[in-house]
């Protein structure tokens, strides 16, 4: 029970910020800047202290009953707050990519109210302890979210809005179903309390697995797993650093660890796997691999190109889970942080290509590496880990799921991973080649669809930093893997806290 | 201590060399768009890029360095079994370097003064280069399994820069047959190293052999891992972007590529493979009977290429075919192993560095140094002797091994391989025929950086079984009963050349058949299959995409439907509202007739 105000305070940090930033004018950019700014490094702060924390053994946990049986908690252990530090970092990139990004854009007041919103619901789901409150962050992030994704305003973006929606609440309301039938079974379920379905017998095993498949439905729409992954490149009409956030870490990721969650905390990894669930896992997410990749190969534009790609790459998360044995949790996990990263590199750069150059065809990306040195270095790290290739992040990840498989007896993993590895190259190497490669406007060969010189650089410097950090943690991650507090020692910190009973 | 900093070095010097053009660039900023006299990449410090490489090979000591922050744990060594194939790698890396220095003087000239396209495409070579060499050199030293595939991903990736260099429609042709071959053969050793790795639970090169002979699934693992390097190595099959990218990309890209980068994929077998270990016959069958194909084939289909530098490419399928067959008859045979790594290691050297040598010489028949004619003549013929067998380092190279085949029992192999041989000689033939029908005739100075270092490269070739640092007993000079069975290939490879040029002189149009084998064979047809498939995979998916949209044109009729019906509800408001009356008097008249009976 011991430092309560300090998981609240995290939440609090971007949940205040809110009604502060709604009552600032909109003009008022400086100080909507400082406060945004101010907020993001405070809970970065905030949970580096709680990484910390964790590391010398305290805990943090905060409570209030809401109804008889039913509980408000947050409660802070590794694998949340590896998604928190995931977000908390991001939140910060994004901020400042998003400052540069919409400079000079109507609406400023209400985009950065809702992003506050989301990152919050975000924090929320991180440090939710039970699935009431992860419940509720994640219908307070479907709703955030919307104003975000319909921004511009435009009837495409409505209409994407509209989808949005649809899937989204339609897949909460499922999640809502299977949470109260669960609740109504055993009570309240806290994270890591996973004994209590297990000591329910045999007699309950039908039941359960009914109630797992109507949760993972839920799940899965966010998750964006296929069939359900129909909003994800609609969405794409969003402005770049929403469709940055949305697929690095918050609705995606989300989904993604909202199954992470229910296969580890609230099932247990022993009793999913007797009910014979993770191999359902792992065709459903090997499916998605390789539908994912097929359609990213099929698209002419960037964003979609990307946004199918993230289709396929947040389930390496879903097949590292389904792999039973530490490695493959290691792998699951680890990749729920390095798709981050790596996505959301290549998001900022598909969004400095769009701002700078009004380029948004792939086709129209030649030469591109002359004229944005920077930026086309960064994607080139994003994609080459998105390949796994080492030494980016990407790498690592392929590697522990690689052990996981055949540590799981499920050595045919080993050729989706291959076969996606491949498609990815396939979709990804051809945009590198044109951005370094071939002779373009750069060249003086045409011209740019609609060039705009935005700072001393190549691009505004709110633009450009952020890409060229997040590219450069993709690579640290994966260099320096060996590390104390890497992405891949945090994995391990959370797999022996889940294997060891 | 000092190796394992030298160690260090080795791969951090070329990094360094490499970042510092990028540093020098971005300090005169700007430097990339305006006009104007420009720094000259290729000087002298990019040259030093493989001397500590150097310096490490030469070292008496073992170096090891261990880093625990690095990927999964890094682990570099260098002990005698990967010290021949450092030196002779870095050797060959120096050379190439000092000749492209000459070789680029033109573009380099363009640049200084300006040309801005001529800059770029120097300073991607610059950048490259050293790039390539740290790829190089890491997957020689690497111990732990992920180093090992970074090194081996660096090299390949950033080849592919020097590889269209060029920028025209060939050098894109060539690069992307490279990459997509590159590609699938990263798929198969990423398949290959997951899987083998996972079974074992290791993560070093050692312990992998080990994993793999006795893993039950084995023989699958080293399949797997065997095809995956045999794309660099340039087994048949897999060898289509040998002849489509060595002729495209300048002449000391070509060198290191045939000479070092087609080694790596040797590199790869060795350190992964468990040879010396039962297990893999079977497989070592195939390798050997795949190997002769490569070795025969490369060598018939070479023969009538016009491209020296192409003639050169297939020659090195060819040769790496024989070196293939070596490593099959260690899967066969394992007890043969520890010599025959001793005869490969020396074959892959030799042919390192003669094939450097040609491929430097074909720059050198194109612009001679100032020398007699019939001097440099002699000079570009002695590496192909060499190669084919007859002289110097290439006597002793086949001395080494057919004297272990022979005294295995293997006899029938020592007939085929010198049946290659002769195919070697046919090819060298035709290498220096065209070469001479394209000789250049402007002359550069003797005392310039491309007759240097092909001259160099020419005496470190014919010398290296003096000075190359074999683990196990030295080679040794044949036996002068022997060498008439030695020598019989060249000869009769010498006859045929002859005779065949005698009848192309003699009749100019029966070739013209031939000239349609383009460079790349297989590759065309690869092509084609690939389109097709392609273009099946591209209708299956209009098909769903169709079946899709007519499913959603369906799901969204129903729901357009549902939504009329649903606004169409308040039509019954209204008799719900008439019916209001007579449903309570109803109601009412019930409750009473209830009450008046109860």
């Amino acid at each position: 029970m011991s430092q309560a105000w300090l998981p609240l305070a995290t939440l609090a940090t971007s949940l205040l910020v809110v009604p502060l930033i709604f009552a600032l004018p909109e003009r008022a950019w400086r100080a909507r800047t400082a406060l945004n700014l101010g907020a993001a490094m405070i809970k970065v702060v905030l949970v580096a202290l709680m990484v910390w924390g964790l590391y010398q053994g305290e805990s943090y946990r905060f409570s209030f009953t809401v109804v008889r049986d039913v509980t408000f908690l947050l409660q802070v252990d590794a694998l949340g707050l590896m998604f928190a530090g995931l977000s908390s970092l991001l939140w910060l990139a994004t901020t400042v990519y998003a400052i540069g990004y919409l400079e000079d854009s109507p609406n400023r007041k209400r985009f950065f109210g809702f992003f506050s919103l989301c990152v919050a619901s975000t924090v929320g789901i991180a440090l939710a302890g039970n699935l009431f409150t992860f419940l509720l962050f994640y219908e307070l992030l479907t709703l955030s979210t919307y104003p975000l994704v319909v921004h511009r305003g435009h009837t495409k973006a409505l209409n994407a809005g509209a989808i949005y929606l649809r899937y989204t609440l339609t897949g909460g309301l499922v999640l809502l179903l299977g949470v109260v039938a669960l609740h109504v079974m055993v009570g309240d379920v806290s994270f890591g309390e996973r004994e209590m379905l297990a000591d329910l017998g045999p007699e309950a095993h039908g039941l359960l697995t009914v109630l797992f498949l109507i949760m993972l439905l839920g799940l899965g729409v966010k998750a964006a797993l296929v069939p359900l992954h129909g909003w994800l490149p609609r969405a794409m009409v969003a402005p770049a650093p929403v469709s940055a956030l949305l697929h690095a870490v918050a609705v995606v990721k989300a989904g993604a660890f909202g199954i992470v969650r229910l296969v580890y905390d609230v099932y247990g990894i022993g009793l999913t796997y007797q009910l014979g669930l993770l191999t359902l896992l792992a065709v459903i997410a090997t499916v998605t691999i390789l539908y994912g990749s097929m359609r990213a190969l099929a698209q002419h534009e960037l964003k979609p190109r990307l946004a199918f790609s993230t289709v396929s790459q947040v389930s390496y998360i879903v097949l590292g889970i389904s792999l039973f044995g530490p490695f493959g949790t290691i792998a699951g996990l680890v990749h729920l942080m390095h798709q981050g990263l790596m996505k959301v590199t290549l998001f900022y750069c598909a969004g400095n290509y769009a701002e700078e150059l009004g380029v948004h065809r792939i086709d129209q990306l030649n030469g591109a590496g002359r004229r944005m040195p920077l930026t086309s270095i960064a994607f080139t790290v994003g994609a080459l880990g998105m390949i796994g290739l080492p030494p980016v992040a990407g790498f690592i990840s392929k590697w522990y799921l690689g052990m996981g498989a055949v540590q799981a007896n499920m050595p045919w993993v080993i050729l989706v991973l291959v076969a996606s590895s491949l498609l990815n190259a396939a979709y990804f190497l051809p945009i590198l080649y044109r951005l370094w490669f071939r002779p373009g406007p750069a060249h003086g060969i045409g011209e740019w669809p609609e060039e705009r010189h935005l700072g001393r650089f190549e691009t505004s410097g709110w633009l450009l930093w952020p890409a060229v950090a997040t590219a450069l943690f993709s690579i640290m991650a994966g260099l320096l893997a060996g590390l104390p507090f890497s992405p891949l020692d945090l994995a391990t910190f959370v797999t022996a806290e889940e294997y060891t009973p | 201590m000092m190796p394992s900093l030298l160690l260090a070095v080795t791969l951090l010097w070329p990094l360094g060399l490499a970042l510092r053009n990028v540093l020098r660039l971005v300090m005169e900023q700007g430097a990339l768009g305006r006009p104007g006299p420009r720094p000259a990449l290729l000087d002298y410090w990019w040259i030093t890029a493989p001397v500590p490489a150097l310096l490490l090979a030469l070292w008496p000591q073992e170096a090891v360095l261990l880093m625990d922050g690095w990927l999964l744990g890094g682990q570099w060594k260098l002990d005698d079994s990967g010290r021949p194939w450092l030196l002779f790698s870095a050797l060959l890396w120096g050379l190439a370097g000092l000749y492209a220095r000459g070789y680029l003087v033109a573009e380099q000239q363009a640049a200084e003064s300006g040309d801005g396209d001529a800059f770029r495409r120097l300073l991607s070579f610059a950048l490259l280069w050293p790039l390539t060499l740290a790829g190089n050199l890491l997957l020689i030293v690497a111990e732990d399994i992920p180093s090992f595939y970074l090194g081996f991903a660096l090299m390949t990736f950033a080849a592919y820069g020097l590889v269209v260099h060029a920028g025209n429609r060939d050098a894109h042709l060539g690069g992307r047959a490279y990459l997509i071959m590159a590609v699938f053969g990263e798929g198969l050793i990423l398949g290959g190293l997951l899987w083998s790795a996972g079974t074992a639970q290791v993560l070093t090169l050692t312990e992998l052999r080990a994993g793999i002979a006795t893993a039950e699934q084995g023989a699958w693992m080293a399949t797997l891992l065997w095809l995956g390097f045999g794309v660099k190595a340039g087994v048949i099959g897999l060898h289509v972007w040998l002849p489509l990218a060595h002729p495209v990309a300048p002449t000391p890209a070509s060198a290191v590529l045939s000479g070092v980068m087609v080694k790596a994929g040797l590199v790869g077998w060795i350190s992964t493979l468990p040879l010396g270990a039962v297990g893999l016959e079977s497989l070592g069958r195939v390798v050997i009977v795949l190997g002769l194909a490569g070795a025969l084939g490369a060598a018939l289909y070479g023969v009538i290429q016009r491209h020296p530098k192409a003639v050169l490419a297939y020659s090195s399928v060819s040769q790496m075919g024989m070196i293939t067959t070596l490593v099959g008859v260690g899967m066969v045979s394992p007890p043969l192993w520890p010599g025959l790594l001793v005869a490969i290691t020396l074959f892959a050297a030799h042919h390192g560095l003669t094939k450097g040598a040609l491929f430097l010489g074909v720059g050198i028949s194109e612009h001679p140094p100032r020398l007699p004619g019939w001097l440099v003549w002699l000079l570009l013929l002695l590496p192909a002797l060499s190669l084919a067998g007859a002289m110097t380092s290439g006597l002793a190279t086949k001395w080494t091994f057919k004297e272990l085949l022979y005294d295995a029992g293997h006899g029938g192999l020592v007939t085929w391989l010198s049946v290659a041989a002769v195919g070697t000689t046919l090819l060298m033939s035709r290498a220096l025929w065209r070469q001479w029908q394209e000789r250049g005739s402007y002359r550069i100075p003797l005392h310039s950086p491309m007759p240097l270092a092909w001259l160099a490269c020419i005496l470190a070739a014919s010398s290296v079984p003096l000075w190359v640092p074999l683990a196990g007993r030295h080679p040794n000079w044949p036996p002068l009963a022997e060498w008439p069975g030695l020598l019989w290939p060249v000869s009769l490879g010498l006859v045929v050349a002859a005779l065949m040029l005698l009848a192309a002189l003699r009749s100019e149009r029966k070739w013209r058949r031939a000239q349609r084998l383009l460079p790349g064979d297989l590759w065309w047809w690869y092509a084609w299959l690939a389109s097709r498939l392609l273009r099946l995979l591209s209708d299956l998916a209009e098909e769903g995409e169709r079946r899709g949209s007519l499913l959603r044109g369906r799901l969204q009729a129903w729901e357009e439907r549902a939504t009329v019906a649903i606004s169409e509800l308040p039509r019954f408001e209204r008799s719900f509202r008439r019916l209001a009356v007579p449903l309570m008097v109803g109601v009412a008249v019930v409750l009473l007739v209830g009450l008046w009976l109860g």
